[in-house]
Order: C-alpha cells, then sequence, then structure tokens
C-alpha cells in the first residue's frame, strides 16, 4: 500500500530537472544570491554557491527538498577520475524519527505511508531536526515552522507520481507501491552485478527500519553522504530513560544516607 | 553515527539554560520536599528555603522554552491538538512527556511555595488564602512527594531528550545525559539552597553539614559519570573537549565546578572551621559549573 520512491544512480545523469520540478510544483522560492566583493576580481562573487562543484545547493533545506549531490573524485593531475551523481531527498522512513520527535504531531504519516509537515501545526521547536538521520528536515526562519518534501502529496492523492520522477529524463527516479519498487531494483541489482560493478548495493531496505524512498548506489553508502548504520532515535528511547531513572533513585538513596543524623554526629564528636 | 544530521541551532541563552534552571529549582525543590517526607523537624530551614527558590525559578522557564519556537503564539498546541482539541501526549517525544512533567511540576512547586508563605501568614490577598485552604484539604507531603518525582523528571528528561537525537556527539554519549544532568541538578540544587542559607545568615548549621554532605556524593558520581561519558563517546566527544567548549567543560565544569568546590569542602571539614566565605565560594563554584555543562553539552553536539 505505501508509496514510495526508487532512486537508480547509477543512471542519474546529474541534469537537476528533479530539483527544478520540485521547486516548480511545491512553489519553492529559490535561495536568494548573496552577493560580495572578492579582492583581486572586479565582479561582485555570490558567497552561497558551491563555487568549486556542479552541486548547487549542498545539501537539503527547507526550501530544496531535492538536492543532486556530485561526488567528484579526481587526483591531483585529474588524469582519473569518477563522477557520481544521487538525488537525495526525504525518505519517508518506515519508523520516522522526525515523526517520533513531534511533541504536537504536526508531522504525520498519510494512508499513502508519507510522512507530512502540518504547517498550521508545527510550534519550530525545532527538536525534529537533530531527530532525522539523514539531515532532511530543516527550519526556516520564514515561517517559523520545518519544511520538508511531502512526496508530493497533492499529487500523489490525485493519481499521479511525484514532481521529480515525473520529469526524471533518464528514469533514474521511479515512483511507485514500494513492493513493486524493491522487485525492478533487486533486478537492476542483479544486472549491474552480473556487468561487474560488485559494490553496487541497495541502501534502505533495512536501514533504520526501512525507507519508502531507497537507493541503488554504486559504492558505499557514505561515499554519497549517506549514514552507514542510521539508527531511528527513539529505538534508544527506553534504555536511555531507563538508565537515567536507576540515576535518580542512586541519588535519592545517596540524599536519604546524607540527611540521617549518624554521620553528622560522629563528625561532630571528631571535630572538636 | 550520523554526520549527515543537521544541528536544531538551538540558543544557548534559551535552551542550555533552561536545561539548567529548571535543574537547579527541581533539585533544590527534591531537597525540600526529601528533608519534608523524612520528618526532619531540625532541618525546616532546608525545606523552607527550596520552596521559596524552587517556584520562582521554574516560573523564568517557560519564558526561555516559548521564546526558542519559530512560532512562539503556537505554544499551547504542545498541550492540546489543534486538529481535534484534545489534551495530547506523545509518548515517543521526551520533549512532549516533559513539558507535561514542567506543568505537573510547576503546579505542585507554587503550591509548596504557597504552603511555606502561609506557614508565616504572608499570603497578600483574600483570595489566595481561599485557593490555599482549597488545596489544604489534602496533606502537603502528597504535593511534596508528586512533586519531587516530577522535578527529577524535569531534571532527568532534558538529558533523555538531548541523547535521543542522531547528533554525533549526543548520539554517541547516549544514554548519560541523562544521569549527569540529574546529578548536575541535585549538586547545583544543593549548592543554590546553601547560597541562598548563607545569604540570609541562617543559623542551622546542621542543616548545612548535611547539604554539604550530599553536595559532596553527588560531585563524586557527576565526575564518575561525566568520565563514563567521555570514555562512551570515544572521538566524538572531540568538540566537547576541544575549543570553546572544551574550556568551558574541562575548565569550567570539571575543574571549577567540581574539582576546586570538592577540595574546598574537603579543606573545611578537615580544618574543621566554620568558615562561611569558603563554603559560599565553593557553593557558587558548583552553580558556575552547572551553567557550564548545559552549555557545553548542548552547544557542543550542535557543532
Amino acid at each position: 500500500m505505501a508509496k514510495g520512491m526508487f532512486v537508480d544512480t547509477s543512471i542519474c545523469t546529474g541534469c537537476k530537472a528533479c530539483q527544478v520540478a520540485c521547486k516548480e510544483w511545491n512553489g519553492l522560492p529559490g535561495e536568494p544570491a548573496h552577493f560580495h566583493t572578492v579582492p583581486d576580481r572586479p565582479y561582485p562573487v555570490a558567497f552561497n554557491f558551491t563555487g568549486n562543484s556542479y552541486d548547487n545547493t549542498g545539501k537539503l533545506s527547507a526550501t530544496d527538498w531535492r538536492h543532486v549531490r556530485f561526488i567528484e573524485q579526481f587526483n591531483e593531475g585529474r588524469t582519473e577520475g569518477r563522477w557520481f551523481f544521487s538525488s537525495d531527498s526525504c525518505k519517508h522512513c518506515k519508523d520516522a524519527g522526525c515523526l517520533n520527535a513531534c511533541p504536537v504531531k504536526a508531522i504525520v504519516r498519510t494512508d499513502m505511508g508519507n510522512v507530512n509537515v502540518q504547517q498550521d501545526v508545527c510550534i519550530g521547536c525545532k527538536y525534529c531536526i537533530p531527530a532525522c538521520p539523514y539531515g532532511v528536515i530543516s527550519f526556516s526562519e520564514q515561517t517559523g515552522t520545518v519544511h520538508k518534501c511531502t512526496l508530493c502529496n497533492d499529487r500523489i492523492h490525485n493519481g499521479l507520481g511525484t514532481a521529480c520522477a515525473k520529469a526524471c529524463p533518464t528514469g533514474s527516479i521511479s515512483f511507485g507501491e514500494v513492493e513493486d519498487l524493491k522487485k525492478k531494483a533487486d533486478g537492476r541489482l542483479a544486472q549491474l552485478k552480473g556487468l561487474g560493478f560488485l559494490k553496487a548495493n541497495i541502501y534502505g531496505y533495512s536501514e533504520a527500519g526501512g525507507l519508502n524512498v531507497f537507493y541503488l548506489f554504486m559504492d558505499d553508502p557514505a561515499v554519497y553522504g549517506q549514514p552507514i548504520n542510521p539508527v531511528v532515535p527513539q529505538r534508544r528511547l527506553f534504555r536511555s530513560a531507563a538508565i537515567t531513572v536507576v540515576t535518580a533513585i542512586a541519588i535519592a538513596a545517596a540524599a536519604i544516607m546524607s540527611f540521617r543524623e549518624r554521620g553528622i554526629q560522629k563528625n561532630k564528636e571528631v571535630t572538636p | 553515527m550520523s554526520p549527515e544530521s543537521q544541528a536544531p541551532r538551538w540558543e544557548w541563552y534559551y535552551i542550555a539554560m533552561y536545561f539548567y534552571i529548571g535543574g537547579v529549582s527541581a533539585g533544590a525543590y527534591f531537597i525540600g520536599s526529601l528533608v519534608e517526607l523524612l520528618n526532619k523537624k531540625e532541618l525546616r530551614q532546608v525545606s523552607r528555603t527550596a520552596y521559596l527558590i524552587a517556584f520562582p525559578l521554574i516560573c523564568i522557564t517557560p519564558v526561555l522554552l516559548i521564546a526558542d519556537l519559530g512560532q512562539p503564539v503556537r505554544f499551547w498546541h504542545l498541550f492540546f491538538y489543534t486538529k481535534d482539541g484534545m489534551p495530547y501526549m506523545n509518548l515517543t517525544s521526551p520533549l512532549s512527556v516533559g513539558t507535561w512533567a514542567l506543568l505537573v511540576y510547576s503546579g505542585m512547586s507554587f503550591l509548596s511555595f504557597l504552603n511555606v508563605l502561609a506557614g508565616e501568614g504572608r499570603l497578600p490577598s483574600e483570595a489566595i488564602k481561599k485557593f490555599h485552604t482549597l488545596f489544604n484539604r489534602v496533606p502537603h507531603k502528597v504535593y511534596a512527594a508528586a512533586g519531587s518525582f516530577f522535578g527529577f523528571f524535569v531534571a532527568g528528561y532534558t538529558g533523555v531528550l538531548v541523547n535521543t537525537t542522531a547528533r554525533p556527539l549526543w548520539e554517541a554519549s547516549d544514554p548519560l545525559f541523562g544521569p549527569i544532568f540529574i546529578t548536575s541538578a541535585a549538586s547545583t540544587g544543593a549548592a543554590a539552597l546553601a547560597v541562598a542559607m548563607l545569604w540570609q545568615k541562617s543559623t542551622a548549621r546542621d542543616a548545612f553539614a548535611h547539604l554539604e554532605r550530599f553536595d559532596r556524593v553527588v560531585m563524586i558520581i557527576e565526575l564518575v559519570l561525566i568520565g563514563a561519558m567521555i570514555v562512551v563517546a570515544g572521538r566524538y566527544a572531540a568538540p566537547l573537549l576541544t575549543g570553546q567548549f572544551g574550556v568551558m567543560f574541562l575548565g569550567g565544569t570539571v575543574l571549577l565546578g567540581i574539582l576546586v568546590p570538592l577540595w574546598l569542602t574537603w579543606r573545611r571539614a578537615a580544618s574543621g572551621a566554620a568558615n562561611d566565605s569558603m563554603a559560599m565560594l565553593a557553593a557558587v563554584l558548583v552553580l558556575f559549573g552547572g551553567l557550564m555543562l548545559r552549555i557545553s553539552l548542548v552547544q557542543a553536539g550542535q557543532l
């Protein structure tokens, strides 16, 4: 039943059509360029552009819900190199850290399995931000709330796929039922392994309880800037709380011991 | 570990400050209520002082918390889900459970505060007197026990809250922030009581010896927990041990906030002289160390 996306990075060309489609459909503003002057350049230079990479946003943010990550690995003389692209977004985790952390039920899961922020409920406490292992959800100073990819909530509830998948010219991003996408991913992985790409792997089957948006990577997930063993933070909650309770009991015991009369009287006997 | 995770950018003067003030209030309240529950008549001065400082301190905290919100006027969403108007609590979110605990604790500390004033005939108006008699039907010890429990919750949940995130330092040091925050709350609570009693030139010498003894035990526990935390966090502890937060944490918390006060109280106990200025210095250093602890742990995790 859950809808999701499969991102096959092996056929991504880094065209950023998905980034543009996402901004267009969701009405997200562009990043304002902040220009400043640099000593030996006669023209103003924007300091919030990455400048040394074809990667133009560098990260996901409240207004960049899709980010085509450019992995540019070249040797010193630029004679050898490899160039990977990976279109990143919210993974719509099956056990979502942001949703678990939200104290006001602003972050909810819809009947199609996507995780959404209700903008009129969010209070801007920012606790969901560190709760996301992938650094997806972000705070906007303009609205005072958090924003992230909605899996095109309005489109998918009206029979359309996501805008990014629709715009993708190579079929790198595909939208559909998670179970169907998994079959497609397994087939593609087997094909690549057969061709000798032994490092190819699927990211998102078991990571953090499973991701509805998952990836086929050609190398280690860390190369693509994804955490290797992401943990849903709330799975550690019980242990953390239990050990705090044990400490509280120890402190209470220490207090009862300290406020007994005996030790103090003994002290009095010693001091004079 | 998840280096990709983003920092919430909580300001130290709101969130770390709240962790600190909430801890001092809860620690003081806990000591005061424990003394009352143990029926220590001769230590009455301690519980009186505790109740008198716990409530005003906790009154500051909602202001800090609300000021940090992106949408401050929506703070009431923490208690009611706006889509159905029903009370709401998210059991997987320490922030949600902690907000409710803070509410209950504030109520209990308010009642204890009124109780002290009523006992001394200092209630300002008729309405407040009526309010107090209404709640006085239940013995105050019931409030003290409940307040003490929720006070501990307020002191400790903040550490659990910070630990249940994906930030490298906070994730790596799990589950030790809760214990460290709780011990620091107890220690700074005792120090706040000591400062308040010294300030009033209290004559309760006995009470003072008890407080100091308690603080000594707690500071040693805190030191052990901090050591364990540094070991557990391993290389992820780097932002906490280097740079400005290294100075704050190692210099402010460990050295000035724990080791120096321990040495001062030990020397005082050994010399046997009742040296108030030395005791005052030790207590003030403990309070300073507690503040540096919250700021360094909360801000270093956001680097």
